[in-house]
């Protein structure tokens, strides 16, 4: 059996807490990596950006990216720092990355 | 650190909000669990023993000082990771966890319960996470 990442379910349960839902949202994600977190909001929010540095990670994100996403999460490969857009955002999302 | 959190203020809208979510920093256990029971065997180190986790408090700190966010609610949740060997945990720490340090006597404990025979037994690590949401 692979790895099983927080099978409980408690990182999902305080995202949702702390944020009180992303409906509507448009959402900066810093840090989404392989999209792990992104998939648990992304069908609520109005538009997502994701940033990782990783490529790699990003790659399989867009891989993994559910059909019915793709036109709502735009996944690029970049720190903040290097983020560029006249678009502003409701939330912002450091998942593990500060 | 400090120059991301700037930026994050730039691209937020006046009521925009911010949701950070870091582990604590804390080594944290690493135990094998046995039926009901977990006998901690150790504790994973990383090569610069967690401290980017505190420079990331400190850094939230300072915005929260400089008044750029406002704490609005502060927390922590547990992460549980599961694993059913040593090799599995060694395998995704390569992958995923570059600067994790796993010593070879906490290794080698976990490895000797995980082989002893009786009820279902797997490799857990238990991560305090702090969650923050701040607003801009």
């Amino acid at each position: 059996m692979p790895i099983r990442l927080d099978p409980e379910g408690n990182e999902p349960v305080a995202l949702f807490e702390f944020a009180g839902g992303f409906s509507g949202q448009r959402v900066l994600e810093i840090g989404c990596g392989d999209g792990r977190l992104t998939w648990l909001y992304a069908d609520q929010a109005a538009h997502v950006v994701a940033l990782d540095p990783n490529a790699d990670d990003i790659a399989l994100a867009v891989q993994n990216c559910p059909s019915h996403l793709r036109d709502r999460v735009e996944f690029r490969t970049g720190t903040i720092q290097e983020y560029e857009s006249s678009e502003t955002f409701d939330l912002a999302l450091l998942s593990w990355s500060l | 650190m400090v120059h991301a959190l700037e930026k994050i203020h730039q691209l937020l809208e006046p009521d925009g909000m911010l949701i950070d979510i870091h582990p604590t920093g804390d080594p944290p256990p690493i135990g094998v669990r046995i039926g009901q029971q977990t006998v901690i065997v150790g504790r994973m180190k990383e090569t610069d023993d967690f401290v980017e986790y505190a420079q990331a408090s400190d850094a939230l700190a300072q915005v929260v000082r400089r008044g750029l966010f406002a704490v609005e609610r502060e927390g922590t949740f547990e992460f549980v990771t599961h694993a059913d060997s040593v090799s599995e945990w060694r395998e995704y720490l390569a992958k995923e966890w570059k600067d994790a340090i796993l010593d070879a006597d906490v290794a080698a404990k976990a490895e000797e319960l995980l082989s002893m025979p009786g009820p279902d037994r797997e490799l857990i690590l238990r991560e305090q996470i702090c969650i923050a949401r701040l607003s801009r």
